[in-house]
């Protein structure tokens, strides 16, 4: 029974209460930060925020259109690539919850060297998992696997003021995207799901991917380890990076 | 547009998620515990209070564990949030343990540059004291044209918002108690 | 607000001026989405493109401080076009009022004006009255002297031209504001508005309010499904810190401060009680008496007789014609020094009120100042502010620890006014205590002082009958009140002791008491406590409209959505048959607790709708307000223009001005200041900041003091986005960083481009590094009815930042 979360960005008002409700549930530290001409902080994903709502404005045809992307691990349904290169140097560094199709960092992560955590950042292609460089762990969202597995709800799904996010089966979530997409293609004819069809967190845009952050968007190419680890991941981070 | 809410959630399992084991929802348990992390609001008392910041009085349920605090999240029963909370409101808990709380009484005396620490008797037996001689120096029996007015003009009460309506009941009849006419607060700001 | 939250979902259009509800009323949202998502229009009008303008279906820019041009030239939109909703507008507005000779409006002035005492004589304002005393009127609504025709006198200078020019908003984008919002002047149409603060802090705030409900009337817009004038509330709980008086004009219940030209009960009772000589006119403060009785009797308890005016002689008199509002008492605090000690609980005026120089010079004044708080503020902490040597400041401070949310039982009352009760989860931490306990704790204290050395007025404090232990339950039972003897209403007994059910059964003899009517009916018996209650049941006309009656309890009478009679006609049909909030039905009401149980207006014994006015009809002449009884537009106090196109009255002409040497004000039109300012909250923080400030989590998303500008104005100074900049106005200057932005766009006014900036105000020196108070450059600017600082436009000018000392970089 795969568990997804669909988030609709058109209905997001970036009150961050998904942020905050993330790191409370978390026990997260605050982390310091600064006023640098955005009200996006902390400026990105770290050990101490799984979840990160992203800011973007634009000023098109004299319109403005200022974009919110509450920012957190896809949990890659097949073969996710963190996971495969995990593999390749720790079996169970990073896992799936098979019941749920949650992508866990385990503890395990700690016994990886600094240089195999940053492979593994590098394979992500939406740029998630972080190193945490107290306790020596990878890091990322783990959809409050503890809350699922009691029946409730992710935090920040919990916490969404608007309703933009959603959680419960894939299949529901598929089902409740695509009413989402048609409803707001009536506005935005070009909205998309981004990768549905591999991710266990699936977001509707209204905008081009690109406009919400660089790494909203991954290059389709084949979820296998071999091309990932190979060629792709790298040169991928070095064009956007 | 149907969001899941905890009381979507029961809905659809048919029952409230405490009267139900993990098995039955139909999650394989074994692999999980290996590495998620027992629930922490497993058992806790649930207890709601409100948040404390707009007017939009979200609910919060307060998880209690040995009579302490060990999170909070919204009311998904409240009509108006079913829930959900802003980054304020999702800050209750820790806005409840922040390191940054006063909890013990401080004095600051003329011409002193630090807080000294006192206990709350020492605190109100003094602050009383203060009421009572500045207020029996400066009360006014009458104005000048001889009328009847019982008030304190050199003293004032401002706030709060912030308070309870029981709390703000009985602000109003301390500052009228005392003949004071300068009361005040957010609502003129 | 007149409706609910959820009530919110059945508008067709939602109007959002003055607010910026998705940040600061986040919850909002899911309802506004919920209309959208049913076919509503979402509009937002305001300075700066915000959260909410990104969820709208579309954002017009207005100038701050031109709301009233915007919107009368709605209202001649409207006129011009006749797109009111004809049955509302002459049956439950006064629009068919004739109006009384000695009414004038000559450029920019109305009649009665001293300009010695900036004051109108208000009485020549009145409605003519036939030889019964009833309002003369004419339904056709065509008499030269009636209401509709003197509106339309009034704003038919208000065209598109004059409009656009001195608002800045395009006249494409005006009609497309004004089309859209009158489609919601069909019977089956509803339009909401949400306000807050973008319309209060104004030096025309309260008729920026006026002229907003104004539309809402003749468009039929209040009291129906999805209707309504919303403020939406600030403060966790200043809708029932509101109720309960924590005002010095008002005592509990929305009740006059008693003054000393009323030196007596009949005085105070003859000169508050309305009278209405019209049959059909509910004049609901007819009842004044027992709720100002009833009142005393809770203050004085058993001390409280007819014989000796239920101790009304105890009470402090105000002078009349004296302002006590804060901005007054820091002004006499700085210049009379008169002021000696006070209190202030849960408050932050060092960091939030205007002028704040002077506010922190004002406190060095205070001999002491008692501080209930949760945490130490720039206001605890005034005497070691930043240029303040502790030695040269003589005031004791004592900061008393207070509480959370979360460790203590009480009710708060949220916007739509559903009294909540909230639980204790946890003992306080440390010593923490509620303030409810330390003012009871005090007051116990200086009772015993005057019991034992007696002194001034003691029987003024000893008289009042306090808690002897505070305990937020008893409190609550005595707000909703209880019978001080056996009594018989209506064929029924109720003994002493008894709870009081309803607010009708209130008497005027001292035989019930209550601390504030508003909200008897909330603990109708012993162990009912209904604010205490979290059911969903609902009936099946309930459950369509959203309205959960037995979710705690709705001040008054658990009434969901006010002035519901207006929904129907005079029949009792409701105007929008789908979305009925009330329906007369076999001889008696359905849906919501209708406003009053009178039959429909056309029946025998039918009332008026608007119940709480004396004449029963929803005031387009509003002759209350001190400043006109049409709203006009006037230039904020310190304006970037030298002329207002409307008349020769530049600003509003009664405004409230402090006059010290730290009250400068801009000249009109200042070249050293050219742009305008305006301040706002933001949903991560919240006010002066000093409790979410502390709130780690939150500093981390909002962490330090900004300022938002336009692309055009950046270039023009040579500042880039993340710059440390200096702003600078006539009183003070503050550092800040500048975030560069589209989402502000400068406007063209009377013909010249004026930049707008806009900062929040929550950051303060107490944490460190953050910024220090934005309010150090607005002016204390007073609106002439209640006083409110004019926050929202002033002028200022802005540079790049030599050296940065406030902010950690």
């Amino acid at each position: 029974m795969p568990k997804c979360i669909f988030i609709d960005t058109t209905r997001c008002t970036a009150c961050r209460g998904c942020q905050v409700a993330c790191k409370q549930w978390h026990d997260h530290e605050a982390v310091p930060t600064l006023q640098t001409g955005t009200h996006q902080n902390p400026p990105d994903l770290n050990p101490n925020n799984f979840k990160l709502v992203r800011f973007s404005e634009h000023k098109l045809d004299g319109r403005v259109h200022w974009l919110f992307f509450p920012e957190q691990c896809r949990h890659c349904q097949d073969n996710p690539p963190c996971k495969d290169a995990a593999d390749e140097f720790l079996e169970g560094a990073i896992i799936i919850d098979e019941s749920t199709g949650i992508v866990i960092c385990t503890e395990k992560t700690k016994e990886l060297t600094k240089e195999q955590c940053e492979e593994i950042i590098d394979a992500c292609p939406y740029n998630i998992p972080r190193l945490n460089e107290k306790t020596k762990e990878l890091t990322k969202c783990d959809m409050c696997i503890d809350r699922v597995h009691a029946g409730l709800v992710p935090m920040c799904v919990k916490s969404c003021c608007t309703g933009a996010m959603n959680f419960g089966e894939r299949e529901d979530m598929l089902k409740l995207a695509d009413e989402h997409l048609a409803y707001v293609q009536k506005t935005f004819p070009d909205a998309e799901l981004l990768d549905a069809d591999f991710l266990g967190v699936i977001y509707l845009v209204s905008h081009p991917r690109e406009m919400y952050h660089e790494y909203a968007k991954r290059e389709t190419h084949p979820l296998n380890r071999a091309d990932f680890l190979a060629s792709v991941t790298k040169p991928f981070r070095n064009i956007l990076g | 547009m149907a969001t899941f809410t905890r009381r979507g959630f029961m809905k659809i399992t048919g029952a409230g998620v405490a009267a139900m084991s993990l098995g039955q929802l139909g999650f394989d348990l074994k692999p999980a515990y290996a590495y998620a992390k027992a629930l922490k609001i497993e058992g806790a008392k649930e207890v709601v209070s409100v948040c404390g910041f707009c007017s939009c009085g979200c609910e919060i349920i307060m998880h209690i564990k040995d009579g302490k605090m060990i999170s909070s999240e919204g009311n998904a029963d409240y009509p108006i949030s079913e829930g959900a909370l802003c980054a304020k409101g999702a800050a209750f808990y820790s806005m409840h343990i922040s390191d940054k709380r006063v909890l013990k009484p401080r004095y600051r005396a003329p011409g002193s540059d630090k807080w000294e620490e006192k206990d709350w008797n020492w605190m109100l037996d003094k602050i009383a004291r203060k009421i009572k001689d500045t207020r029996d120096k400066d009360f006014i029996l009458k104005n000048d044209k001889g009328v009847e007015v019982n008030r304190w003009e050199s003293y004032f009460q401002f706030g709060t918002s912030q308070m309870d309506n029981e709390e703000c009941a009985v602000a109003h009849q301390v500052c009228r108690a005392l003949g004071g006419v300068h009361i005040d607060h957010q609502a003129r700001v | 607000m007149t409706q609910s939250w959820i009530d919110i979902k059945h508008a067709n259009v939602v109007l959002i001026m003055g607010s910026n509800a998705a940040e600061h009323h986040p919850i909002s949202f899911k309802w506004v989405l919920k209309a959208k998502d049913a076919g509503a229009t979402v509009i937002h009008v305001d300075p700066k493109f915000s959260r909410t303008s990104a969820r709208s279906d579309f954002h017009v820019p207005l100038r701050s401080g031109t709301d009233i041009a915007f919107m009368g030239g709605l209202v001649k939109y409207i006129q011009d076009n006749d797109l009111i909703q004809k049955d509302y507008v002459t049956e439950y507005t006064n629009a068919s009022f004739i109006i009384a000779d000695s009414y004038k409006f000559e450029d920019g002035l109305f009649s009665g004006y001293d300009a010695a005492t900036r004051k109108y004589d208000q009485s020549q304002w009145a409605f003519a009255k036939d030889d019964k005393g009833i309002p003369k009127r004419d339904k056709t609504l065509q008499d030269p002297r009636c209401v509709y025709q003197l509106l339309k006198k009034h704003y038919e200078r208000y065209n598109l031209d004059t409009v656009s020019s001195i608002t800045g908003v395009s006249k494409e984008n005006l009609l497309k504001v004004y089309e859209i919002y009158t489609s919601t002047g069909k019977p089956n149409k509803a339009g909401t508005m949400m306000y807050a603060l973008g319309w209060t802090q104004h030096s025309v705030g309260v008729q920026n309010i006026r002229l907003g409900c104004m539309i809402q009337l003749l468009l039929g817009n209040i009291g129906v499904a999805g209707g309504g004038v919303n403020a939406l509330r600030g403060e966790p709980n200043v809708q029932g810190s509101t109720d309960h008086a924590l005002l010095w004009h008002i005592i509990p219940g929305y009740n006059a401060v008693p003054t000393s030209a009323w030196p007596t009960l009949a005085d105070y009772q003859k000169a508050n009680t309305p009278v209405s000589n019209d049959p059909m006119s509910v004049n609901w403060w007819g009842n004044r008496p027992k709720y100002m009785v009833s009142l005393l009797k809770g203050w004085f308890g058993d001390k409280a007789t007819a014989e000796n005016e239920f101790g009304y002689n105890l009470l402090p008199k105000v002078e009349p014609g004296v302002d006590y509002a804060m901005m007054f008492v820091y002004d006499r605090m700085y210049q009379k020094k008169d002021i000696k000690g006070g209190m202030i609980f849960g408050h932050n005026p060092a960091m939030s009120f205007p002028n704040t120089h002077k506010v922190r010079a004002a406190l060095q004044t205070l001999d002491w100042l008692v501080m209930g708080e949760l945490h130490d503020t720039e206001t605890s902490s005034f005497w070691r502010q930043p240029g303040v040597d502790p030695k040269k400041v003589k005031t004791e401070v004592f900061l008393l620890p207070a509480c959370q949310r979360g460790e203590k039982d009480g009710t708060t009352s949220n916007s739509g006014r559903w009294h909540q009760w909230h639980f204790k989860g946890q003992e306080p931490l440390g010593e923490s205590k509620s303030m409810g306990w330390m003012l009871i704790e005090i007051m116990n204290r200086v009772r015993a002082l005057y019991e034992k050395e007696k002194g001034a007025f003691p029987e003024g404090i000893l008289a009042h009958d306090f808690l002897k232990e505070y305990d937020a339950e008893e409190m609550a039972m005595r707000i909703n009140g209880r019978f001080t003897k056996d009594v018989t209403i209506n064929d029924k007994t109720y003994k002493k002791g008894e709870m009081v059910p309803s607010f009708t059964l209130l008497q005027n003899d001292g035989s019930t008491y209550s601390l504030n009517w508003c909200y008897t009916g909330c603990y109708p018996a012993e162990g009912q406590n209904l604010a205490k209650r979290r059911e969903h049941t609902q009936t099946p006309i309930q459950a369509k409209l959203g309205l959960f009656p037995n979710y705690t309890w709705a001040w008054p009478v658990n009434r969901r959505i006010l002035y519901n009679r207006a929904s129907v006609d005079v029949n009792g049909n409701p105007f929008n048959p789908e979305l009925p909030i009330i329906a007369w039905q076999d001889g008696q009401w359905v849906g919501d607790v209708p406003d009053g149980p009178a039959p429909p207006m056309a029946m025998e014994g039918g009332k008026y709708p608007f119940i709480m006015h004396t004449e029963g009809h929803g005031q387009l002449f509003g002759p209350g307000r001190v400043d006109g009884p049409f709203p006009e537009h006037y230039e904020p106090v310190e304006t970037p223009l030298t002329k207002n196109p409307f008349s020769s009255q530049l600003s509003n002409p009664c405004v409230k001005l402090p006059k010290s040497d730290l009250d400068l004000l801009a000249a009109p039109g200042d070249p050293n200041y050219p742009i305008v300012l305006t301040t706002y909250s933001m949903t991560e923080h919240w006010c002066g900041g000093g409790d979410t400030r502390n709130t780690p989590y939150l500093l981390e998303a909002e962490p330090q003091l900004y300022v938002e500008m336009s692309h055009e104005l950046a270039e023009e100074k040579g500042i880039k986005n993340g710059d440390v900049i200096v702003v600078e106005s006539i009183r003070g200057k503050v550092e800040a960083v500048a975030m560069v932005t589209v989402r502000i766009t400068p406007f063209q006014v009377e013909g010249k481009t004026v930049h707008l900036i806009g900062m929040p105000f929550c950051f303060g020196w107490t944490t460190p590094g953050v910024g220090d108070a934005t309010n150090r450059l607005t002016p204390s600017v007073g609106e002439p009815n209640v006083t409110i600082p004019e926050y929202k436009a002033s002028l200022v000018n802005i540079r790049k930042a030599d050296k940065v000392t406030e902010l950690a970089r």
